[in-house]
């Protein structure tokens, strides 16, 4: 049986925002990447499934149980980041973790701990002059310190800083080797590329796909931004690799595999400069589903 | 049935605010009782008389003889409605309505609780801080009353009115309450509690203010908190405060059926 599965659910908000007709299962001990543009419905979506609200049709079920009425039981084994950091202002870090731990119905405090020293967050600072990267470190702690056996979590490393990002992105390695369930909602590939199993992609409220991460990842491609000697040789190797001039000499070529070609025709060329930066999530829906994406 | 965590974090985070309301109902209390001087009342007697409607206005008009009639005269026709009702207001407002605006309502729900127990126990706490309030404020003019003027204050009838005005700010608090826990804005949640108690109060004001206008009366619940039936006796007074009661009560079960069936925008 899956443990987390969304069947054939719509949540509509008029004006075409909203959910509609979204199904996907999320398997035992499978991490789950959960991808679109902002204000597709990813939200929409966690929110149905914990209990925030209602979908208008379909139904949301996590281990076998409704997730509006079974709510409360759902909860004693799942850990939830909220996609927007909202705190308690008026308490200190500590105090907040103790009162959510109080909660939950947790005996120690122990894991938090751990938690903290990891992420190097200092939990006596008022929760009020705290910084985005600390709230998002908070929110983290939370759902993390009962050590659930499933987790979902709405745009984890937002906010964090590069190197916090990769301590988080190893955190999840280790909990998925402990077998844990995991639906992560993201706009950022690397994060997904290096945890997720699969990916279901929601675009406009609609489900485009859901897919192993593997066929993701032969179809990512990077680009190459060329800086050449002089207008000529850009318009002429923008026509030998089908890239696209800027009109001065640059040119910008999305390269997916055939990277080792693509060197050695540039070294044909008089290379001034040389960049490369992997595709956006939206450069990359472009790619995958054609014109769909705006 | 309810969860002692959120009750502990409610009172941490309420009792200044409690603490201020009870300084200056003490403080109101202490001087209206010290200012009863049996000799002095025919000089407030004239003054009712030189300007009748704007005494009135305050729910003043009574000339007051005895200690009981002249304290449920100046502390219960309006002070003793007014301040915890602001209180009642902030506090309402903060349980349920400012954790859904603010998000934080999140953490709440993602936690074993299930919404009944937590609107149970956000609502168990605002009874007992109004129990709190009116509680002390009773026995704060018993005592002060008899330290100034052994035996005058008529104390069973004296009890009566303080469970009547129980009764008042049970209904406000249920009205403040369903406006807490039905609206997800704090914005809208202040303006319905403090908009339709604000709108009883002055419909009260100007029916106390003249013949002309005593039919207004019907138009406020106010007015099933009766100060000179209370302290007369009047069954039909009792029975008006009951019925605050249970409006009140209606409120509360109204408020929380629809917060734990509804759409939280978390």
């Amino acid at each position: 049986m899956s443990v987390i599965s969304v069947n054939n659910i719509t949540k509509d908000y008029g004006n075409s925002r909203g959910v509609f007709n979204i199904s996907f299962t999320v398997e035992d001990g499978e991490v789950m990447g959960f991808l679109g543009p902002n204000g597709a419905g990813k939200t929409t979506t966690i929110r149905q499934l914990m209990g925030f609200i209602h979908p208008d049709s379909g139904s949301v079920s996590i281990n076998g149980m409704d997730c509006f009425t079974k709510s409360h039981e759902i909860q004693k084994s799942l850990g939830y980041l909220p996609g927007e950091i909202a705190l308690m202002n008026d308490m200190t870090g500590m105090e907040f973790i103790r009162f959510i731990a109080k909660m939950k119905g947790l005996a120690s405090l122990e894991r938090a701990k751990e938690l903290m020293a990891y992420f190097e967050l200092d939990p006596r600072v008022r929760i009020k002059k705290m910084s985005k990267g600390m709230k998002q470190k908070m929110g983290i702690v939370v759902a993390f310190m009962q050590d659930p056996a499933i987790l979902i979590l709405d745009e984890p490393s937002s906010g964090l800083d590069p190197l916090m990002q990769n301590k988080f992105i190893d955190m999840i390695l280790r909990e998925k080797k402990k077998g844990k369930t995991i639906l992560m909602s993201s706009h950022i590939f690397e994060e997904v590329e290096k945890t997720c199993d699969r990916v279901a992609i929601i675009r406009q409220g609609y489900i485009v796909a859901v897919d192993n991460i593997a066929r993701l990842q032969k179809s990512k491609r990077k680009i190459f931004t060329v800086e050449l000697s002089d207008r000529a040789s850009a318009a002429a190797f923008a026509e030998k690799t089908g890239g696209t001039p800027d009109g001065e000499n640059r040119v910008a070529c999305a390269v997916s595999s055939d990277i080792d070609s693509f060197i050695k025709t540039l070294a044909e060329y008089p290379v001034v400069d040389l960049t490369a930066r992997s595709q956006t999530l939206e450069e990359f829906f472009l790619h995958f589903y054609g014109g769909e994406a705006k | 049935m309810i969860s002692a965590a959120l009750f502990k974090r409610e009172m941490k985070s309420g009792w200044k605010l409690l603490l201020i309301f009870s300084a200056v109902l003490t403080m109101y209390g202490v001087m209206i009782v010290i200012m009863f001087d049996p000799k002095f009342m025919d000089g407030i007697d004239v003054m009712i008389q030189s300007m009748p409607g704007l005494m009135a206005l305050f729910g003043m008009g009574e000339s007051a003889s005895s200690l009981t009639h002249f304290i449920s005269n100046y502390l219960y026709g309006f002070l003793l409605q007014v301040f915890p009702l602001v209180f009642i207001l902030i506090m309402a407002n903060r349980l349920i309505a400012r954790y859904v605006d603010s998000g934080s309502m999140a953490y709440l729900l993602a936690t074993p609780i299930k919404r009944l127990r937590l609107a149970l126990t956000q609502l168990l706490f605002l009874c007992f801080c109004i129990v709190l309030l009116v509680a002390y404020f009773t026995l704060l003019i018993i005592l002060t009353g008899e330290a100034m003027f052994p035996g005058q204050l008529e104390i069973p009838q004296f009890l009566l009115l303080n469970l009547g005005l129980l009764g008042l700010l049970t209904f406000y608090a249920g009205l403040c309450f369903f406006a807490s826990a039905v609206f997800n804005e704090t914005k809208k949640s202040n303006a319905v509690g403090a908009g339709l108690t604000i709108a009883f109060l002055l419909i009260q004001m100007l029916s106390n203010a003249g013949d002309k206008f005593s039919g207004l009366k019907y138009a406020t619940p106010l007015t099933l908190f009766d100060i000179k039936g209370i302290l007369a006796g009047d069954p039909g007074a009792v029975i008006g405060f009951l019925i605050l009661y249970a409006a009140g009560i209606a409120l509360f079960i109204a408020g929380t059926a629809s917060f734990i069936r509804r759409d939280l925008p978390i």
